[in-house]
């Protein structure tokens, strides 16, 4: 079991790197957006405040809570491969 | 420096391709003649033996494995090692290796009477370093000539041929949008610096001329 113990820790470790570098960079698009549709289409009231409202929306969303599929994929394929590769 | 850019190249893209290859599943047709257990004692070759099995002692230096000896449909003979991956590298997660023995044992066949298998399997053989692929199933097929397409294998390298180019150009276009500006912007800053030196100069020259005889 030591070894399932490494695997899952080792694991947990990098697919966390790659889900907060996922969650920065997801955020970052979303600003731009909302940025460039100030810019292009409404261009009146407070620029700031339609960004912070807009990623205050994407804090709350489904897309953000999606990005956690990245420790939820690995576990599944790893799941369904034991289950191919032993038991089918 | 053309010459050491393309060679790292070239190193490069053989080691990835390389990895996939041995890693990578694939499949044989044959058909199983024999299967033993030999005790082995890895040493330079270490890295191409998996581990114990699951839950017994993997710090002794030697141990049993699992063999299944084939012939291919091709007529070559092929020996495969039958060991688990466990937890490891790489990631086949294979703990049925006494099953898989037992399966193999009851295909077994003569070449009068041949029954064919798709062996899958990961791995080389190699003489000179006496490794083995790793056989990861069996399964009994009507003839020689099976066709067989390698959906995992597709599947696989679509999945990480889209990856990286995904990861490819975010990287460029971040580049575009950031450090190339920034590059731009000190060269110009150079540049401005030396045709400050240069204008300088011809001033100093100019003065110099003007003390020439005409």
């Amino acid at each position: 079991m030591f070894a399932l113990g490494r695997l899952l820790v080792i694991g947990f470790l990098v697919l966390s790197v790659v889900y907060i570098c996922l969650s920065l960079y997801s955020r970052a698009v979303r600003k731009d957006k909302l940025e460039a549709e100030w810019d292009e289409e409404i261009r009146e009231g407070d620029r700031d405040a339609f960004i912070k409202a807009g990623l205050e929306d994407y804090d709350g969303s489904l897309r953000k809570k999606l990005i956690l599929g990245v420790y939820i994929v690995p576990l599944s394929l790893m799941t369904a491969i034991i289950y191919f590769t032993n038991f089918h | 420096m053309g010459y050491i850019k393309w060679a790292i190249i070239l190193v490069f893209w053989t080691a990835v391709a390389s990895i996939l290859h041995y890693t990578l599943p694939q499949h044989d047709v044959a058909r199983i003649t024999d299967t033993e257990v030999r005790r082995i004692d890895p040493g330079e070759n270490r890295w191409f033996w998996a581990s114990a099995d699951a839950g017994s002692d993997g710090t002794l230096a030697n141990r049993d494995v699992f063999f299944i000896s084939a012939v291919l449909s091709s007529g070559r003979v092929m020996v495969y090692r039958n060991e688990d991956t466990s937890w490891g590298w790489p990631p086949y997660f294979k703990f049925d290796t006494s099953n898989l023995q037992a399966e193999a044992a009851d295909l077994r066949s003569t070449s009068a009477a041949p029954q064919w298998v798709v062996i899958r399997h990961y791995g080389w053989r190699n003489e000179f370093f006496t490794i083995f692929p790793n056989a990861i199933s069996v399964r009994a097929v009507d003839g020689p000539d099976q066709r067989i397409i390698p959906w995992i294998n597709i599947i696989i390298l679509t999945v990480l041929f889209a990856f990286f180019w995904a990861v490819y150009v975010r990287w460029r276009r971040f580049r575009m949008s950031r450090i190339d500006p920034v590059l731009e912007d000190v060269e110009e800053g150079f540049d401005a610096v030396g045709d400050g030196i240069a204008r300088r100069r011809s001033g100093f020259r100019k003065w110099l001329d003007s003390w020439k005889s005409k």
